[in-house]
C-alpha cells in the first residue's frame, strides 16, 4: 500500500470511527437517575440526580459540601468546588432543591457526585416558613425560616441563643459553640435580619431551631 | 523491621507480576490490600510496606514488555517507539540498562530531594495549578513548531485534534467506565499501529548485543535530572501524568537522541511514584493510585514519609537488579521466537485486553486509534501528537471548558 494510499485509509477510517463513537455517545447521556439506585458500579460515570439539600457544610478554603436525598430514599453526597461554586453565582441553602449533573466518584469509602462545571448545578430555592406557622407537627424536621434578631444571648462556652420576630410571632434559635466558633459565621446584632435552617427540637418546653453550621444561617439585611 | 524488608520483598515480587503482565497495574492489586488492612489481616505499616515496593517495582519493571513487545500502558506509551527500534537493531538490553539507570538515578535523586520539596511544595501547587491549561498548550506548541514544515505542522495539528476528541469522547462521556478506555486508547495510538508498521518486512527479531560494557553514566546526568524535574512536576499536579511528563523530557532532551530520552523518560515514572508519596504529605492529596490506598491505610506524617522514602529505595535496588536480569533473559531468547508471529499474539492480546477492560466499545475505540495512530507514519510526523489524546482532555479541563464543550456538542 503506497503512502498516500494509507494516509487516505486511516484518515476515512480514523473519522468514521469518532463519528460512530459520537453517536454512541449522545446515546449513552445520562436521564435522570435515583440516588439509592447509584452504587459502586456507577463509579466513573456520570449520572444526573435532583434532590433537596439535607446537609450543606462550607469548606474555609470556598468548597461547599452537599448531602442530596430524593424520593427514592437515597443520599449522596454532592461537593461543589471552589471554582465551580464561584462560577455558580447562586447561594445554595439546605432544604433548596437540586439538580446535578456530574460524575460518581468514590472518596473514602463513600459515593460521591461530583460536578465539573456550574452549569451542572441547578438550584431551585424553597420558600421558608413563616415563623407563625412553625409548630410542634415540625419537630424533628429541618426547617427553614426568617425573621428579625429582637434578642441575643451568649449561653454557656460561647453558643449564642438568639430570638427572632416576624409578624408577631417568636422563635429561639440556638447556635452551639463549635458553629460560632467556625469559619464564615458572621457577626450579629439585634435588628438584623436572618434566615436559618436547621432541625427544629423541644428544649425546656419551647421550641427550638438548632443550627448545625455556619453555612446554615444568612444576614438577609443588617440594621 | 525484618517484618517490613519481608513485607517489602514480597511487594517487589508482585510489581515484578504487574509489570510483566500487560494490562495488569498496581492499582489492579491495592484495593485487596486497603482491605486485608481494614479487616486487621495485613498490619498497616506491612500492607504499606507492600503496596510502596509493588509500585516502585511496577515502574522499573513495565518497560520490559513495552521494550521487547511493544506494548504500551498509559506510563510507557511513548517509550515504546524507541525503545522498540533498540530491539529492532539488537539493542534491547541497552535499552533495558538505560532505563534501569534512568529510575534508579530519579529514585535517588528525588528521594535527596524530598527535603527541600517540602518547602516549596505547597506554594508551587498554589501557583501553577491555575495556569496548567496554559504550561500544557506551551507543550503541545512546541511539539508542533518542532515539525519545522508548514505540511507537517498542519498534520501535527490534525493528528493532535483526532487523538484529542477521540480521547475526549472516550474518557468523558458515558460511552466508558473511569479508567477502563486507556487500554483501547493507547493500544491503539501506540501498540497496534506501532506493531502492524513494524511487522513490514520483518520476519524475525535481530540476535540481541549483550554487553557487559558498564553504561556510561556521567553523560546521562542531564537526562536523569530531567526525568526527575519532570517526575516531580506529574507527581504533584493533578491530571498531569507520565504521559505529559514524557512529553516534557522528549522536549527536553531532543537533541540528546534516543539514549538520552530512554534515561530521562524511565525517570518520570519512578520520580513521580516516589513523589506521590511526598505529595500526599505535604499537601495532603494523593497523586496516583498507590498513594490513594496508602492514604486510606494511615495518616502520613513526617516519621512515615521517612520510612515510604526507606522502603522505597530498598525495592527500587532490588527492582534494579531483577530488571536487569529479566531484560537479559529476554534479549538472549527474543530472538528465538517468530517475530510476526509475536507481533500477532500480542495485537490478539491488546484485542483481548481492551474488550476485557471496555467491552464493544473498547474495540471500536481501539480500531479508531490504531486508524489514527497509522497516521504519523504514513505522513511522516512525530507519534507524540497522539498523546492528545490525554492531552486535550487535560486542557480542556484545566481551562475550565469541558462541560462547555460537551454541552455545545450535546453530549
Amino acid at each position: 500500500v503506497s503512502e498516500k494510499s494509507m494516509t487516505k485509509l486511516s484518515l476515512l477510517c480514523s473519522l468514521t470511527g469518532i463519528a460512530a463513537l459520537y453517536v454512541g455517545a449522545i446515546q449513552a447521556r445520562p436521564s435522570l437517575t435515583p440516588i439509592a439506585r447509584i452504587n459502586e458500579d456507577y463509579v466513573g460515570l456520570n449520572a444526573v440526580i435532583s434532590g433537596q439539600v439535607i446537609d450543606l457544610h462550607e469548606h474555609p478554603d470556598g468548597h461547599l459540601f452537599l448531602k442530596l436525598k430524593d424520593e427514592s430514599g437515597g443520599v449522596i453526597s454532592v461537593p461543589v468546588f471552589a471554582r465551580t461554586r464561584s462560577e455558580l453565582g447562586e447561594h445554595i441553602e439546605l432544604l433548596d432543591n437540586v439538580q446535578v449533573l456530574g460524575q460518581v466518584e468514590l472518596y473514602n469509602g463513600e459515593l460521591e457526585l461530583v460536578p465539573d462545571r456550574a452549569a451542572d448545578i441547578q438550584v431551585v430555592h424553597t420558600p421558608h416558613l413563616e415563623l407563625s406557622v412553625i409548630d410542634e407537627g415540625c419537630l424533628g424536621e429541618l426547617v427553614k425560616t426568617q425573621g428579625v434578631i429582637v434578642e441575643r444571648n451568649i449561653v454557656g462556652s460561647g453558643s449564642l441563643l438568639l430570638t427572632l420576630r416576624e409578624n408577631g410571632a417568636q422563635l429561639s434559635v440556638f447556635a452551639p459553640a463549635s458553629v460560632v466558633r467556625g469559619d464564615g459565621f458572621p457577626e450579629l446584632h439585634v435588628g438584623y435580619t436572618l434566615r436559618v435552617s436547621g432541625l427544629l427540637q423541644e428544649y425546656d418546653e419551647h421550641l427550638e431551631l438548632k443550627l448545625g453550621d455556619p453555612a446554615h444561617l444568612g444576614v438577609i439585611e443588617g440594621s | 523491621m525484618l517484618e517490613l524488608l519481608a513485607f517489602a520483598t514480597l511487594g517487589v515480587g508482585m510489581g515484578v507480576f504487574t509489570g510483566l503482565i500487560p494490562g495488569v497495574h498496581v492499582n489492579n492489586l491495592t484495593p485487596m490490600l486497603v482491605g486485608l488492612a481494614a479487616g486487621s489481616v495485613l498490619a498497616p505499616m506491612n500492607a504499606i510496606a507492600l503496596i510502596v515496593a509493588m509500585m516502585l517495582t511496577h515502574t522499573f519493571i513495565d518497560y520490559i514488555p513495552s521494550t521487547f513487545l511493544g506494548v504500551p500502558e498509559e506510563d510507557t506509551a511513548l517509550t515504546v517507539l524507541p525503545a522498540h527500534r533498540m530491539v529492532l537493531e539488537g539493542e534491547g538490553y541497552e535499552a533495558v540498562r538505560l532505563t534501569a539507570l534512568g529510575s534508579l538515578g530519579a529514585l535517588m535523586l528525588s528521594a535527596a530531594l524530598v527535603g527541600p520539596l517540602l518547602l516549596v511544595i505547597g506554594p508551587a501547587y498554589e501557583s501553577i495549578n491555575p495556569h496548567m491549561h496554559w504550561l500544557l498548550l506551551g507543550i503541545i506548541a512546541a511539539m508542533i513548531v518542532l515539525e519545522r514544515k508548514p505540511k507537517a505542522m498542519l498534520w501535527a495539528v490534525a493528528i493532535f485534534l483526532l487523538s484529542g476528541f477521540l480521547g475526549v469522547l472516550a474518557l468523558d462521556t458515558n460511552l466508558g467506565v473511569g479508567d477502563g478506555m486507556l487500554m483501547p486508547l493507547l493500544g491503539g495510538l501506540f501498540g497496534m499501529s506501532v506493531l502492524l508498521v513494524s511487522m513490514k518486512g520483518q520476519g524475525s527479531l535481530p540476535k540481541q548485543h549483550i554487553t557487559e560494557k558498564p553504561v556510561e553514566i556521567r553523560s546521562s546526568v542531564k537526562s536523569v535530572c530531567t526525568g526527575t524535574s519532570a517526575g516531580m512536576l506529574t507527581g504533584i499536579i493533578p491530571g498531569v501524568g507520565p504521559a505529559q511528563g514524557t512529553v516534557l523530557t522528549q522536549v527536553a532532551t531532543r537533541s540528546g537522541g534516543t539514549r538520552d530520552f530512554l534515561v530521562g523518560v524511565s525517570g518520570v515514572n519512578t520520580a513521580k511514584a516516589l513523589l506521590s508519596f511526598v505529595a500526599l504529605y505535604a499537601i495532603g492529596r494523593p497523586r496516583s493510585g498507590a498513594a490513594v490506598a496508602v492514604g486510606e491505610i494511615i495518616d502520613v506524617g513526617a516519621n512515615e514519609l521517612l520510612l515510604l522514602i526507606g522502603i522505597a529505595l530498598f525495592a527500587g535496588g532490588l527492582a534494579t537488579i531483577i530488571h536487569l536480569r529479566l531484560g537479559k533473559l529476554a534479549a538472549k531468547h527474543i530472538q528465538r521466537l517468530p517475530y510476526r508471529a509475536m507481533c500477532v499474539v500480542v495485537m490478539v492480546s491488546i484485542v483481548g485486553i481492551s474488550f476485557h477492560y471496555a467491552g464493544l466499545v473498547g474495540l471500536l475505540v481501539l480500531a479508531t486509534a490504531t486508524a489514527i495512530g497509522l497516521l504519523p507514519a504514513a505522513v511522516g510526523v512525530k507519534r507524540t501528537h497522539c498523546m492528545g489524546v490525554i492531552m486535550l482532555p487535560c486542557i480542556l479541563y484545566f481551562a475550565g471548558l469541558k462541560g462547555g464543550l460537551l454541552s455545545a456538542l450535546g453530549l
